[in-house]
């Protein structure tokens, strides 16, 4: 059986739709990047962070007064004490509170330590 | 080829052309997923050698004699027996350093607590305005001065209290208090409009008639899990 002409050209009709839709939403290179977006945050207030200790090591780290807007939000924990890093990540209870994060490797405590916190979303 | 293979070639290409246009579409969109960063800087006293912190408590009933040595601070209130503790935490030892334009959110002082009073007693938290050492300083050379119940309360920075009474904020012996919260001083030392002397603690009725000790672990116990401790979380852009 041949295949009719017509139904060659209902194939390409859509490829040519296709390129046509992706053109559209082509941009120039300097608009990227030349505005800003706000970035809307679930909470300003201040967060309790706990380092908690086990011998001469943070194990977890416990982040409380987490209010109810961050609910649902991932929260990544960082602490690093200049020689070692470690992370992890935790839910926050859907009406907020607090949440204890696990470190993927314990950070020895030492005079210093930063301790990065992200919550994205909800 | 035959047409029905080219036809289908076809049909392939478009299909798959379309699946990718969407996909390169989807890959454009932006979420309005809210981000909240947040750092912190945790100060604390240990090893025993860390010039970090600085603490040290004074005595009345030994008022020149210097206790920046000890293992344990007290904060008391009795007849000529008060006792009062100094600390201070160098914030130009948090790694990055804070920026002077950071918005302090939330600072607090943790001192693990082994000894509480049968009562419940406040403690307040005074901002140093003038240098002391841990080596030198006395009860009779401390920045206050040597009369009680000076500064007035209503000067403190903070209070919380602390007794083994039920009800009483801290009553448990062996745990770090809660409520010593410095976030306005903080701010003050990073944005450079105070000089950071510090604090002092002290019981805020001194001068009691039955002696009541409060004693927190200093950072000479090399112990990490009871050093004394500022927590400082800020951000960078507010």
């Amino acid at each position: 059986m041949v295949r009719p002409r017509s139904t060659i050209l209902a194939i390409i009709a859509p490829l040519a739709a296709a390129t046509a839709f992706a053109a559209s939403l082509s941009f120039a290179p300097g608009s990227l990047g030349a505005d800003q977006e706000a970035v809307s945050r679930c909470t300003a207030a201040g967060l309790g962070v706990i380092q908690n200790v086990s011998g001469t090591t943070a194990i977890s780290v416990t982040v409380s007064s987490l209010p109810s807007a961050c609910g649902g939000a991932a929260l990544q924990v960082t602490v690093n004490n200049q020689v070692t890093s470690s992370s992890g990540s935790a839910t926050v209870p859907a009406g907020g509170g607090s949440v204890t994060v696990t470190l993927g490797v314990p950070v020895a405590i030492t005079a210093s330590e930063q301790v990065d916190l992200l919550l994205t979303g909800p | 080829m035959s047409r029905r293979a080219t036809g289908y070639a076809l049909a392939t290409l478009a299909v798959s052309m379309l699946l990718t246009s969407g996909a390169f579409a989807a890959g454009l969109s932006f979420s309005a997923q809210a981000l909240t960063p947040y750092r912190t800087c945790v100060l604390s006293g240990t090893p025993a050698t860390t010039t970090a912190v600085t603490d040290a408590s004074v005595r009345q009933g030994s008022a020149t004699s210097n206790f920046g040595t000890q293992t344990t601070n007290d904060v008391a209130s009795g007849a000529s027996a008060n006792r009062r503790l100094y600390l201070r935490f160098d914030l130009t030892q948090c790694s990055p350093a804070i920026a002077s334009s950071a918005v302090i959110r939330l600072a607090t002082l943790r001192m693990y607590v082994t000894v509480l009073p049968a009562a419940c007693r406040t403690v307040d938290i005074f901002r140093v305005t003038a240098t002391w050492t841990e080596a030198a300083i006395t009860w009779n050379n401390q920045p206050f001065g040597t009369t009680i119940n000076t500064p007035a309360s209503g000067s403190a920075t903070d209070t919380y209290n602390a007794g083994t009474p039920a009800g009483c904020e801290n009553l448990t012996a062996n745990s770090y208090v809660t409520g010593a919260v410095v976030t306005a001083d903080v701010g003050a030392f990073v944005a450079g409009t105070a000089t950071n002397f510090g604090w002092m603690l002290r019981d805020d009725v001194e001068g009691s008639s039955t002696l009541r000790t409060q004693t927190y672990t200093a950072k000479e116990l090399a112990t990490a899990n009871q050093a004394p401790q500022l927590v400082i979380t800020y951000v960078s852009v507010p």
